[in-house]
């Protein structure tokens, strides 16, 4: 997955979690709880969907990593680039 | 303060032991299965109701006989302002594990609008954890035909002092609204119950 698809997932699965707020307007480097009003169960919902999807189990020392939408797209994407 | 016959009672909760127990016990486990505060308080709450059965609704089965069900209805804030009650039913069975797992699918539900029929029955009790809008203490109402409900504040750092020294540490502020044929003696245990079980939260 290159990093177009791996953002367009993440808003799917941020999208799902709150469906009514406008997820594709919310800027890169915006913190993801503070614009999308997230608790910590929709975090932990969202971590979860993450879990499900990518198949990677996010630790909490990570937490901070995906607290952005760019920060998601840096950390999941990771994985694909480390591949020869 | 609110003006009807119902008894208000608050306590401060220290969490010192339920934070440090939370955190470790997440960075054992998987995504799936973390817990997260809310489901220490409910689980806590489901102790109160056991030593304190006054407080929990009676249910009856077919055959008119008292099941001492405690059906929790949980205040869901949506994002639009509106909440919802949502039901977790058959909570006194069902050990913390249990209990967050509902807990994360009822609020996904509610806040995608997806409740089923089954998640808007009549509960027995509610809980109110108004924490996430920053709220330290929540006065929460009392539902048709039930006789309480609690409401726990926002976790926040506050000095205490214990054996002369003051400490700083999480507490919340748990608030019981009960009717008021409960008696503030029951509702005093009620709270003291929660408060006793959360200082040992791996026995929860």
């Amino acid at each position: 997955m290159n990093r177009q698809q791996v953002r367009e997932v993440v808003l799917h699965l941020l999208h799902e979690i709150v469906p009514e707020a406008p997820v594709h307007e919310v800027p890169k480097d915006a913190d993801l709880c503070d614009t999308l009003l997230l608790d910590s169960l929709d975090f932990l919902n969202f971590v979860v969907a993450v879990h499900d999807t990518f198949h990677v189990d996010v630790p909490q020392a990570d937490y901070p990593e995906l607290m952005t939408l760019g920060g998601c797209v840096d950390y999941l994407t990771r994985p694909y680039e480390r591949r020869p | 303060m609110p003006e009807n016959s119902s008894l208000y009672l608050a306590a401060t909760i220290e969490l010192e032991r339920a934070v440090t127990w939370l955190t470790e016990a997440n960075a054992q486990r998987r995504a799936p299965d973390r817990l997260l505060m809310p489901a220490l308080f409910l689980r806590a709450v489901t102790h109160g109701l056991r030593d304190v059965p006054e407080l929990n609704a009676p249910t009856t089965d077919d055959h008119g006989r008292l099941t001492g069900a405690v059906h929790l209805g949980v205040v869901v804030m949506k994002r639009t302002g509106a909440s919802v009650v949502a039901v977790l039913p058959d909570a006194e069975r069902r050990s913390v594990d249990d209990l967050m797992k509902v807990l994360r699918e009822l609020v996904r539900r509610a806040r995608s609008d997806q409740l089923r029929v089954a998640d808007l029955r009549e509960p027995t009790f509610t809980v109110t954890n108004l924490g996430s809008l920053g709220v330290q203490a929540v006065f929460p109402s009392i539902g048709p035909s039930l006789v309480g409900a609690v409401g726990f504040g926002k976790v926040v750092e506050q000095p205490t002092a214990a054996g002369g020294v003051v400490v700083c540490g999480p507490v919340v502020t748990a608030t019981l609204a009960a009717d008021h044929t409960v008696g503030s003696h029951r509702g005093a245990r009620f709270l003291a119950t929660i408060d006793r079980v959360l200082q040992r939260p791996e026995a929860l």
